[in-house]
């Protein structure tokens, strides 16, 4: 019985990576501008993931959960390791598929955290206000405000660079 | 103009190299399997816990001291107020007030009643799959309180014969109350105990003290053959104001 719940678990980690661990990836190395650091938080969340095992109503309830749990780490992570080096945006093209979409990017990671977390959850993972709100613990007012003033700070970079 | 649904385009061009993801596969793996030992331990700990407490439950009476034999064993004694207290034999001692019924005014047949202490002791087992129980007293003797006619009482003979040594009665009755002496051991069956109320008679110096401890060695006979074995020791309470305290433990 303990060898089938070894199977299923490692069956379980697999799923897990496969299914969410490039949303995770590409959320935190948005965010930390770091790929190492980026894998810390993935695996960090998946480890936390397969410690807990918290029972879920559905995938978007996993989903929701790993991101929160990502999400935190990568606050904790840059509050602690705050001098770590950013990614230089040539190590960005290894990760990157498109080279046209670099510059959006650069420009989004540039962004302070609370504003490019809550654009990545609303325009990448396609979030609505109130849930981004439940998702990091915040007012759906605050979730918009941060939305309005992301979105101001990402044009602004824009206009001065096409200057 | 920003274009800002370009994000979604951008960032998903972003990808989690294979080699990343098979090293995250693998460091999951790794903990879990480190969990999972850690769970082993636990469930093999919990399982050897639960094991020693299957295997040390019937090592251990309801007094939770350690207990050898799978039987328990119960005296009871008759105290002046008529009341029958009774306590299951554990290492603890357990004290009896015996009852100080007179045996001065009786008929001494042998002349050697004056020599024990009659303490209205009995014992009883309890158990299961019991067939028999023998009793062996290393001093003094079981004895039976046993009723008498008239007739009975007038055949010194036949009173000998039965080892009925000593006879009392009531004024103006014609009943006779006599003391059966059964020996230093007996058997009965498990299930015939309530019909042999045996107690113990305890020889003493001349001055009502009891010299030494006495053992009362009990052996159990199990139903498939197997027995098993007890012993109690039997004190005089010294510092006891009533002579008449006797203790009971297990050996």
């Amino acid at each position: 019985m303990l060898q089938q719940l070894v199977w299923s678990n490692e069956l379980d980690i697999e799923r897990i990576v496969d299914k969410y661990g490039n949303m995770l990836f590409r959320m935190c190395l948005v965010i930390l501008c770091n790929e190492n650091d980026a894998e810390d938080v993935v695996q960090d969340t998946f480890i936390t993931y397969l410690t807990k095992s918290p029972p879920f109503n559905d995938s978007e309830h996993e989903k929701a959960w790993l991101i929160t749990i990502a999400t935190n780490r990568c606050k904790n992570m840059r509050r602690y390791n705050i001098i770590r080096k950013h990614m230089d945006i040539n190590d960005l093209q290894l990760y990157c598929k498109d080279d046209e979409n670099y510059g959006l990017i650069e420009h989004l990671m540039r962004l302070p955290n609370k504003h490019k977390i809550v654009l990545l959850l609303y325009y990448v993972e396609g979030y609505k206000v109130d849930e981004i709100a439940k998702i990091l613990g915040i007012t759906t007012s605050a979730v918009k405000k941060r939305l309005q003033r992301g979105r101001e700070l990402i044009r602004e970079k824009y206009r001065k660079e096409n200057e | 103009m920003m274009n800002f649904d370009k994000i979604k385009e951008a960032v998903n061009t972003i990808e989690m190299p294979k080699t990343m993801k098979n090293r995250v596969k693998k460091n999951c793996n790794i903990i879990e399997k480190k969990k999972n030992f850690k769970r082993r331990i636990s469930v093999a700990c919990a399982f050897g816990f639960l094991l020693l407490i299957m295997i040390g439950i019937p090592f251990f009476n309801n007094n939770g001291n350690f207990q050898v034999a799978n039987f328990t064993i119960t005296a009871y004694a008759l105290s002046d107020d008529g009341n029958q207290p009774n306590t299951k034999l554990s290492s603890d001692k357990a004290t009896f007030e015996l009852s100080t019924e007179a045996r001065g005014s009786t008929t001494d047949i042998t002349g050697d009643a004056a020599n024990f202490i009659f303490t209205k002791l009995m014992l009883n087992i309890s158990g299961e799959h019991i067939d028999s129980i023998t009793y062996t007293i290393s001093k003094g003797k079981f004895i039976e309180d046993v009723t008498l006619t008239a007739k009975e009482y007038a055949d010194k003979d036949w009173l000998l014969s039965k080892k009925i040594f000593m006879i009392g009665s009531s004024p103006g009755s014609d009943i006779y109350d006599g003391t059966k002496e059964i020996g230093n051991t007996y058997t009965v069956k498990y299930n015939e105990q309530d019909k042999y109320k045996y107690s113990i008679a305890i020889p003493h110096d001349g001055n009502l003290v009891i010299d030494d401890d006495i053992i009362i060695k009990v052996i159990v006979k199990y139903t498939d053959g197997s027995s098993e074995q007890q012993e109690i020791v039997v004190t005089q309470e010294s510092n006891s104001i009533k002579s008449n305290s006797i203790s009971l433990k297990l050996n």
